[in-house]
């Protein structure tokens, strides 16, 4: 029974998100693009680190392809924008198999750092590339329209979520716990670590890009810079982790609060803004390792007590 | 010829690069944290070298073991009532805490001395000398030289001092360290310490050899791993040699490939030896 008054709360909570173009403010509008998207991305590095416990640093290399590949589609082959969408998405599953084989074999600091100098390395390469627009960028058509680019992310922020609520009740989901908790023993009990690591990769991969496309379009214009900005991995990967990684509504939570956070204090104190942003994930990291969700399960039982026993689990 | 003198540039360039990478790796080896902010400390300690040279007049080269100790506080500080608080934690909570930390030495830096661009230049900053027919610039050869000797004597420190002893003792088993009679919390701290004092000693040095601003300090930590990812994390000379490869690599690409690749060279190594070679290119095989 509390069931199902969940799940009705949930799904009018997701409508009347998805009104919000009719009663907010247009500066309300484009922030909640914003805001959806980094929570997209917040969600799919979720499949990739919260689930599977690969702290992947280089995710924006997923949404600068899915950037990339809808700009190119529609500028260069003049495609419309869902072709556009579709093949972004493509390219970045493609670089995700191929690029993952390797990289998914390193673990722990070495994944994360190899990651983190893919993403580098492809900002390099697109920044040269004729197709792409070299340094300068590309432009693409004009869409004025910010209700259907609020509705287009807050669905797809849909998708990826039910997508990873049905991935933790899956056996693919329990396969990747078992790889974050031991892969060794996974592998014995049967896993197939690598193809479902993979699959973890390129899923984080695809709705990555699919946000990547989105923005693209909505923005108007791309450069290496912004579109495969390496700060995104941080907002993504400090946001799942503020709300609890490897939960369903962690992420999302965690990107609501913190993005809602960081706007209402960047409109009052600019310089401060990134100061606060530090000192949250310095007291989140000593005081709630595991999240959000984890704070507000375990507060109601043991109260004050919960923050001393983090501590006391992690300190030397 | 040109060769030649691109191979110079490369080394002076990478002597620098090989201090900076050194903290990072004495922390990353013994304490097991990635520190993302090491790069705000090589920041800090260009910032601590100017204002010696700018206030006081202190040569920067005479300044740098007062930008060491500075840092070493400050390090020293860090780890001793935060960072072990959460040393145990899983890997990417360590990553957030440093990169937390990275953030707030960057913001309160912009703060107290603005984001313009500053550089410290004293009087023989321009000159340089010949070898053959290559030229090198005096700073650049100094500040390598310095950081070569640096280099020298943190491994004679971790080869042949007590303290040297017990911080190996500390990154190959705790358990066993503590029935030695080391108390890892202090340990720790002096480590995490010291990788920030070299981290100072590189900004100074960095400072002379360049200009810099609040913001120079995540490519700087993105280098320094590049650097011990190649060289490996087994001893200081592997960091050495990490810092020699990446120097020479950026500057053979920047004239034959083109300025715009030096990151898409450096990086692409990266990778390849995270997966070919994951223990770094001195490293025992896995």
């Amino acid at each position: 029974m509390m069931r199902r008054w969940r799940w009705a709360a949930l799904a009018a909570a997701v409508v009347l998100a998805a009104l919000l173009p009719w009663i907010g403010s247009p500066t309300l509008v484009q922030f909640g693009i914003t805001t959806l998207l980094l929570a997209t991305l917040a969600q799919s590095w979720n499949i990739i680190g919260g689930y599977a416990g690969y702290a992947s640093f280089g995710n924006s290399v997923f949404y600068g392809l899915g950037s990339y590949g809808t700009a190119i589609a529609m500028v260069q082959f003049d495609l419309p924008f869902g072709v556009g969408l579709i093949a972004g998405a493509a390219l970045a599953v493609l670089f995700a198999l191929l690029l993952g084989l390797p990289v998914l074999r390193l673990r722990g600091h070495y994944f994360a750092i190899a990651t983190l100098a893919m993403a580098l390395a492809v900002t390099g390469i697109v920044s040269n590339l004729d197709i792409a627009g070299r340094n300068i960028g590309l432009v693409l058509p004009l869409l004025k329209g910010d209700a259907l680019f609020y509705e287009l992310s807050l669905g797809l922020l849909v998708l990826t979520t039910t997508t990873v609520a049905w991935i933790s009740h899956s056996r693919f989901g329990f396969g990747l716990i078992a790889i974050r908790e031991d892969e060794e023993a996974a592998a014995v009990m049967g896993v197939n670590t690598t193809l479902f690591k993979l699959a973890a990769f390129a899923l984080a991969g695809f709705f990555s890009a699919l946000a990547g496309g989105i923005h693209a379009y909505w923005i108007t214009f791309i450069d290496p810079a912004s579109a495969f900005d390496i700060s995104l991995n941080v907002k993504m990967i400090i946001m799942a982790i503020f709300g609890g990684p490897g939960s369903i509504f962690g992420p999302v939570l965690g990107a609501f609060l913190l993005a809602g956070i960081s706007e209402v204090l960047s409109t009052e104190i600019s310089t401060f803004a990134s100061l606060f942003f530090g000192l949250v994930i310095v007291l989140a990291v000593v005081f709630m390792p595991r999240g959000l969700v984890d704070l507000l399960r375990r507060y109601r039982q043991s109260g004050w007590r919960y923050f001393r026993e983090n501590i006391r689990a992690h300190r030397l | 010829m040109l060769l030649l003198q691109i191979l110079s540039n490369g080394v002076m360039l990478g002597g620098l690069y090989a201090l900076m990478a050194l903290g990072l790796a004495l922390v990353w080896g013994v304490l097991n944290i990635v520190n993302l902010a090491h790069g705000a400390f090589i920041m800090l300690g260009a910032y601590a070298a100017y204002y010696f040279y700018s206030r006081l007049g202190v040569d920067p080269f005479v300044a740098l073991p007062l930008c060491m100790a500075a840092l070493f506080v400050l390090g020293y500080v860090l780890q001793r009532y935060v960072l072990n608080l959460i040393v145990r934690a899983p890997m990417f909570n360590t990553l957030l805490i440093t990169f937390g930390v990275d953030v707030v030495l960057t913001y309160l830096a912009q703060i107290a001395f603005s984001a313009d661009f500053r550089a410290i230049s004293p009087a023989y900053s321009g000159t340089s000398f010949a070898i053959g027919s290559t030229t090198v610039p005096l700073v650049r050869a100094a500040a390598c030289a310095v950081a070569l000797t640096l280099t020298l004597g943190l491994w004679l420190l971790l080869a042949h001092t007590r303290l040297g002893r017990s911080i190996r003792a500390c990154a190959q088993n705790l358990v066993a360290a503590r029935l030695h009679g080391i108390e890892p919390r202090t340990i720790y701290a002096l480590t995490f310490g010291l990788g920030a004092a070299l981290a100072g000693a590189a900004g100074d040095l960095y400072g002379i050899v360049s200009q810099f601003n609040p913001y120079i300090g995540d490519p700087l930590t993105a280098k320094s791993f590049a650097i011990c990812i190649i060289g490996g994390l087994d001893n200081p000379l592997g960091v050495v040699v990490g810092g020699l490869f990446l120097g020479v690599l950026e500057s053979l690409t920047a004239v034959y490939i083109g300025s715009t690749y030096t990151d898409v060279a450096s990086f692409s190594v990266l990778v390849l030896v995270l997966i070919l070679r994951p223990r770094g290119l001195l490293g025992k095989t896995a």
